[in-house]
């Protein structure tokens, strides 16, 4: 299993699990807020088109959760704003 | 890192993968780009779970053996989680840049494939509202099912087998809902024989689904959706349409996803980076033009490139398996007699062109909308930031509407509401075709771009 946080709670999914897998499955479906009206989003298209289902991966932001793979020890985030 | 082939084929969904094969058995050095962790594309999206993989797919034995003949193949390079940041023709040669280095050659084959097409309507950004691809892929790629109580709705062959493994993999599909009318199928039966496999796989869903009770309600659709306190989606306002998708009457179901599409996009951003010809068909589908041989036409002789599958008009994967055939042995200058193919693919051509005639998108679903509907969900643009700069700035196009209103101007770069928009606006085919110019193909860190030597 590869163990990862999401909002600081550890999560444990099997190997090759999108970010996006990983939280819906877990029951977690907003990731992010958006930039002018803070409304949540989630995942729309599921295959990397829209942008909507962005994180912060290790600080990074702008990362498309349904096509990033999870790695073990990865820090995901919320992400406010774009 | 440089990287030359002979033959590079982008794309690892079917038309790809045939391509990839036909070429490397024709003699070629093949390098197949694709983008996904596994390939197969979006349609045999897989987990490599073998006895999942086989109860979410339909036809899933014809899938692996092409992907296992394509990676046990030693003409063949597969390249994956590779994606494209910019496609240009430089000095005779087509150069593709990558988050893993430049890949170059002379001779392309694209097989980027296609994505759902949605249609805005109040309460479409709610989180839980999602394409039924998203739902699809979800399933098939991870077994993760998006919710529990499931409404799939819009038009099109593909909400059957969504609806299906939703269902059968446990979830609630509380309502599936066509917009197209029910005699849509009688109307066009002649054509649609000519294709009596995917016929009887749709007949197939039906009754798998009736087994759950459930049942298909034709000329409804999910004209809003409502989110609960926390923001996630609790229900869905489905209305009874009109020949026109007007709204004759309307009631309420309650549900955790409504999994909505309406056809698909073709993905066109790098044909149109490399100056592809494009054209437009009357629903405003935009696909690269192709000759009997599957080349497209550009202006540089020096290139070779051609294209296969959805992104030359959608067709399903039958025909992108054939068209990817084609391809793959005219690009390598195969002697191979390619009548027998060919004809495949008119009969297939015939079939494609006759399921658009019976799941037509109406123009009523523009009534849908209200003025604070979300139209472009990047920048957060509503329908009334629209209608304002229609009013106030006269702005007749959609290119000054989103001059304007920066809609279509986010990091999808309009890829969801470009038709959309183009829709709204009554552009012509020409404002349609230069709409699909897409700068950034995928966006990219300064680091990469340093690391290229591009800085
Ligand atoms: S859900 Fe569309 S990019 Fe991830």
């Amino acid at each position: 299993m590869i163990n990862f946080t999401f909002e600081g709670e550890p999560i444990s999914v099997e190997p090759g699990t999108s970010v996006a897998a990983a939280l819906l499955s877990h029951g977690e479906r907003i990731t992010r807020l958006t930039r002018f009206n803070s409304t949540p989003r989630s995942i729309f298209c599921g295959i990397g088109v829209c942008f909507d289902c962005l994180v912060e991966v290790d600080g990074e932001p702008n990362q498309r959760s349904c096509i990033t793979t999870v790695k073990e020890g990865m820090v995901v985030k919320v992400q406010h704003g774009s | 890192m440089e990287v030359r082939y002979q033959v590079i084929v982008l794309g690892g969904g079917p038309a790809g993968l045939n391509a990839a094969k036909y070429a490397a058995n024709a003699g070629y050095e093949v390098g197949l780009i694709d983008a996904g962790t596994r390939l197969g594309g979006q349609y045999w999206r897989h987990t490599g779970r073998e006895e999942f993989d086989q109860s979410v797919h339909h036809n899933f034995d014809q899938g692996s053996l092409l992907m296992d003949a394509v990676l046990a193949n030693p003409r063949i390079t597969v390249h994956s989680e590779t994606n494209i940041w910019s496609a240009s023709i430089i000095n005779d040669e087509v150069v593709l840049r990558t988050n893993n280095g430049a890949f170059i050659t002379q001779r392309l084959i694209l097989a980027t494939g296609a994505y759902d097409r949605s249609l805005p309507f109040p309460g479409w950004d709610i989180p839980g509202v999602m394409t039924p691809g998203a739902a699809q892929s979800l399933l098939k790629g991870h077994g993760v099912l998006v919710g529990k109580r499931i409404v799939v709705a819009g038009t099109g062959p593909f909400l059957l087998p969504v609806a299906t493994g939703l269902s059968s993999h446990g979830a609630s599909v509380v309502g599936l809902l066509e917009a197209s009318s029910k005699y849509s199928w009688a109307k066009n039966l002649l054509e649609l024989l000519r294709n009596p496999a995917k016929a009887l796989e749709g007949i197939g869903y039906l009754l798998a689904l009736r087994g759950r009770k459930v049942e298909m309600r034709f000329r409804q659709a999910i004209v809003a959706a409502h989110a609960s306190a926390d923001g996630s989606l609790e229900s869905v306002t489905i209305a009874n349409l009109d020949s026109e998708w007007k709204i004759r009457s309307t009631y309420k179901l309650s549900c955790d996803v409504a999994a909505v599409g309406w056809g698909f996009t073709a993905d066109t951003a790098i044909a149109y980076s490399l100056g592809l010809a494009l054209d437009v068909d009357a629903s405003g589908s935009i696909s690269v033009v192709v000759d009997e041989n599957q080349r497209a036409r550009q202006p540089n002789a020096a290139i070779a490139i051609y294209a296969a599958g959805e992104l030359t008009g959608i067709g399903g994967a039958d025909l992108a398996l054939v068209e990817g055939a084609i391809a793959g042995l005219a690009i390598a200058g195969s002697a191979q007699d390619l009548k027998t193919l060919k004809k495949r693919r008119k009969k297939l051509l015939r079939f494609a062109q006759a399921l658009t005639k019976v799941y037509p998108v109406a123009s009523g679903w523009k009534s849908w909308l209200s003025e604070d509907t979300t139209i472009c969900r990047c920048e957060e643009i509503s329908y009334s930031d629209i209608n304002e700069a229609r009013e106030e700035f006269d702005a007749s196009d959609a290119r000054t509407i989103k001059l304007l209103t920066r809609c279509g101007m986010g990091l999808c770069q309009g890829r969801i509401c470009g038709r959309t928009i183009a829709d709204l606006m009554n552009s012509t085919p020409q404002e349609r075709i230069s709409s699909a110019s897409r700068p950034i193909l995928s966006p990219i860190t300064l680091g990469e771009v340093a690391q290229e030597g591009l800085l």
